[in-house]
């Protein structure tokens, strides 16, 4: 489909063509316009529907040190779960392309299976494994690796535990995907003209999955950034997001204008970095294309 | 993925799927739905079903469709939209006063609802308390055995001679009351929510925060916690304890220094059965209809001379009974709805440290 596409666009579309093609993707324009666009707008109208002026929300916001704190947090928590998540992934992914058979089911389907399963159910397994009195605390004391439990919960640590195991997924696919296409004769090639395995590594290989790792960390980076179960369970009082801030200002103050505008400035962030990433590579490449 | 917003969406399209399944076994409604009860869920919303919503339904000959859970963002949604699907809500008692002053609700009309008897401020201008509970104290009896247990704030402050995690609720209010209690600010005195106040009740705040391991959010956290020994000492909800008590779980409570609440019924603006709306609330805090909450164990009465009749051993999980009231504070819903709007930036700062 998208070769066909890309052959086509290169030569003259006969106007029958563009009108086929306008035709196909015609219910998916209708459908983002009016599911998308059209509420988006009016979102963007109530961020500036405040009783003190239209502005007054952004600058609100923009004023308040609490907010800028709590949107550095996010975007602080977003980095360091991508960088993890990539870091994570990458050996995970290249493992899936060099299993066949039996394994390559069997580790595929440890990756998906958790995919599957729901991120409520997720944490709050999570919750009962890190415990003061849970199986991995007692058998740390068991074992008297400590002789007091750990504080496992509650902290940074849960919150990125519980959004890697959420998020790895999301990285490994994209960079699995980028690695099957590697030629294995440009491995060979490297190899025949005499580099070592590092070298072939860091001169071929790597730069051939960039496209993969990058459309994967930039995955997980804007899912991240909007995570509101994970952080609210799994953390503490100082573990506060954008999202959950944005979810006060819905639910309990009833500051809709506000809770737009802060929806905005997130989503400005969200396409300053998709921006910034589409410098480094295709959108294309973003959804695992070519 | 997962989001809040899924989640909602998902219960207003199963809730849209049920609303649509009874529209067809009933359509002789003049509205084109049954009068409509909404509450919180789970053992309030047994609680009032059994005490107020089945009884009145049945005296009055109509059917009530009970819905939860509350959402003060849903509310507002269908007031403004003019589309109001609630007629009856319960609310935690300092939406009243948002309600209020977002415009969102229908005044109490006291020729209909029958509330001389009721407490002043249990009754107010926009909505009526009908069940209260209390944010107390409760403990792990194998932490706290006989003997050596709390028995106020100051005392959960102690962590001293009362050693272990703590646990406390993730918003200021029910902490500005504590913290004010432990500094040894008197029960009269709480009231009203001066500067100087908020300061002392913030000094206080950080001086267990370290001893805090964690700020729950759900009443359903406390009484875990506490009976898998995550936490030693912990302000929870009455009915909350009261179930794991039941359940036979190593904790315990104490209604001394409580701080004691209300459920409140409110009618949303512009219902289409306010007049019934409002006779429900009348029934609801009828004497008759108040009784049937001295054996149910979780959520207590709003008349005092009503709790009063409760055995010694329903007494123990009612906070408006005589013998608990005495030492406990009651929560000003007016003064929480203004402070939390005036220092929410502080306590947001006091929660990122």
């Amino acid at each position: 489909m998208v070769h066909t596409l890309r052959q086509t666009s290169g030569t003259t579309l006969t106007s029958r063509e563009n009108w086929g093609t306008l035709f196909l993707i015609l219910p998916a324009l209708v459908f983002i316009a009016s599911w998308f666009l059209i509420p988006l707008g009016q979102l963007f109208a109530l961020s500036l529907s405040s009783e003190a002026g239209p502005l007054a929300s952004y600058a609100e916001l923009i004023g308040s040190s609490v907010f800028r704190r709590v949107f550095v947090n996010t975007m602080v928590l977003a980095c360091i779960v991508t960088i993890i998540c990539v870091v994570l992934a990458y050996p995970t992914a290249y493992l899936l392309t060099k299993l066949r058979g039996f394994w390559f089911s069997v580790a595929l389907y440890c990756v998906l299976v958790p995919f599957w399963i729901s991120v409520l159910v997720r944490t709050f397994s999570w919750m009962l494994l890190l415990e003061r009195n849970g199986p991995i605390n007692s058998f740390l004391m068991y074992s008297g690796i400590t002789t007091s439990p750990i504080n496992m919960l509650f902290n940074n640590f849960s919150v990125y535990l519980g959004m890697v195991h959420v998020l790895l997924p999301y990285a490994i696919f994209p960079m699995y995907s980028s690695m099957l296409r590697v030629d294995n004769r440009l491995l060979q090639a490297s190899e025949g003209l005499g580099a070592r395995g590092t070298t072939t590594f860091l001169r071929v290989y790597l730069p051939l999955t960039m496209p993969g790792v990058l459309a994967g960390g930039a995955f997980v980076l804007l899912l991240a950034l909007g995570f509101y179960i994970t952080p609210t369970l799994l953390g503490g009082l100082q573990n506060l997001t954008a999202a959950m801030l944005i979810d006060n200002f819905v639910n309990e103050r009833l500051v809709w204008p506000l809770a737009a505008a802060a929806s905005f400035i997130l989503l400005g962030l969200v396409l300053g970095i998709l921006a910034l990433a589409s410098k480094f590579l295709s959108l294309g490449s973003l959804v695992g294309m070519r | 993925m997962i989001t809040r917003r899924n989640v909602l969406h998902a219960g207003a399209v199963l809730g849209a799927a049920s609303a649509f399944g009874s529209a067809i076994g009933k359509r002789s409604w003049a509205q084109g739905r049954p009068f409509t009860f909404c509450s919180w869920g789970g053992a309030l919303s047994e609680v009032e079903k059994m005490a107020f919503v089945d009884p009145f339904a049945k005296e009055k000959g109509i059917e009530i469709a009970n819905v939860s859970p509350t959402n003060y963002a849903k509310l507002k949604a269908m007031v403004e939209a003019n589309a109001v699907d609630w007629d009856v809500v319960t609310v935690g008692g300092y939406f009243i006063y948002t309600g209020k002053d977002t415009n969102l609700l229908e005044p109490v009309d006291y020729s209909i609802v029958k509330a001389d008897h009721v407490a002043p401020y249990w009754r107010t201008e926009y909505g009526v308390y009908t069940t209260t509970g209390a944010s107390v104290i409760a403990y792990n009896t194998d932490a706290f055995p006989e003997g050596s247990r709390p028995e106020s704030w100051a005392d959960f402050w102690n962590v001293k001679d009362f050693p272990g995690p703590r646990s406390l609720y993730s918003r200021l209010w029910y902490n500005y009351e504590a913290a004010l209690r432990a500094a040894g600010v008197s029960k009269e005195e709480i009231y009203p929510a001066t500067e100087e106040k908020m300061k002392l009740a913030f000094a206080k705040l950080k001086e267990i925060k370290p001893h805090v391991s964690v700020w729950w959010t759900a009443g359903a956290q406390p009484p875990q916690l506490l009976s898998t020994g995550e936490v030693a000492m912990a302000m929870a909800w009455s009915g909350r304890v009261a179930a794991a008590i039941h359940e036979g779980a190593p904790v315990a409570m104490t209604f001394k220094d409580a701080i004691a609440w209300g459920n409140a019924f409110v009618v949303p603006k512009g219902t289409p059965n306010r007049d019934l709306a409002m006779e429900l609330i009348s029934y609801a805090v009828s004497p008759s209809s108040q009784e049937r909450l001295l054996p149910v164990g979780t959520y207590g009465p709003i008349l005092e001379d009503v709790s009063a009749r409760a055995t010694s051993e329903q007494a123990k999980f009612i906070v408006t009974h005589p013998d608990n009231i005495k030492d406990a504070v009651i929560q000003n819903d007016a003064e929480v709805s203004a402070y939390v709007i005036k220092y929410e930036a502080e306590w947001q700062k006091f929660q990122l440290g």
